[in-house]
């Protein structure tokens, strides 16, 4: 998937989540889900279950780990998609 | 070193929703769930373990300064509601909870520690941004009167992986503390 179109589609997903509205409206590659937009660790948990849904895909735990970036969360997804 | 977090289970039943499916899953132990579907408060249970695990994980961060999102790897044993553990890898944490109607919060630590102050309040405000300022005062506030600092010349800083750490006139404290805010209730304790 494209680079911006995939970095939209992630950028709808966490927004219900955010808590940080001026680091949501700079989001880019290198935001950082917990440090940069606030969002609480729980619902990090909903991001990655609304990332399963809307790509269709499975993430493990071990994939999980990482993902705590945009750029980790895009990488992870883009294999995922590739593996399909 | 030592690491707290804070539920209010009100907060957390308003944004989360753990009965959503592969939620449990992600986040908890064949033990833990097990824990969790015999428990006749299954919704303070699954904020009770969530609350040891971070807090460990706070502990965890700070001796490996190393990040990672994988709450299941951090394993809870319950010797009783108040009393647990949590393990990761070789790691094993102390975890002494409390837990109210409103809240669960969770102190962890390296050792069977008991010296530790530790403080939670309420705040009718819940901006995040002032909910951290107020927070991150009322520890000033502590520790300048406790260790004699001038509040003034405190500071609290993040290091790159997020841990805070405390400043003196910018020498930086061995203080190890933790902050944590959910909802109307924020926290801290330190050592």
């Amino acid at each position: 998937m494209k680079k911006e179109e995939l970095l939209a589609k992630l950028k709808t997903i966490v927004k219900p989540y955010i808590q940080d509205e001026e680091a949501y409206t700079k989001l880019s590659e290198e935001t950082d889900f917990i440090n940069d937009l606030k969002i609480n660790s729980a619902n990090l948990v909903d991001v990655i279950l609304d990332v399963e849904d809307e790509f269709d895909i499975r993430i493990e735990n071990d994939d999980m780990e990482k993902m705590v970036s945009v750029k980790a969360a895009m990488a992870i997804v883009n294999e995922k998609l590739a593996a399909k | 070193m030592i690491g707290n977090d804070i539920v209010d289970l009100q907060q957390a039943a308003k944004d989360s929703n753990w009965q959503r499916p592969r939620f449990l899953d992600k986040v908890f132990t064949k033990e833990e769930q097990k824990l969790i579907s015999n428990s006749e408060d299954k919704h303070q249970m699954v904020w009770l373990l969530w609350s040891m695990k971070e807090a460990a994980y706070k502990v965890n961060v700070q001796q490996f300064e190393k990040r990672f999102f994988n709450p299941k790897r951090l394993v809870c044993k319950l010797f009783s509601f108040e009393k647990g553990m949590v393990s990761i890898d070789n790691e094993s944490y102390f975890t002494s909870s409390e837990i109210t109607e409103d809240y669960v919060y969770t102190v962890a630590t390296l050792n069977e520690e008991k010296k530790y102050k530790t403080h939670c309040f309420k705040m009718e405000q819940t901006d995040f941004k002032l909910q951290s300022q107020f927070l991150k005062k009322q520890l000033l506030t502590t520790v300048a009167k406790i260790e004699n600092y001038n509040i003034k010349e405190l500071m609290i800083k993040k290091t790159e992986v997020g841990v805070p750490q405390l400043f003196n006139n910018f020498e930086k404290l061995l203080t190890s503390f933790s902050l944590t805010h959910c909802g109307r209730y924020s926290g801290f304790v330190y050592l």
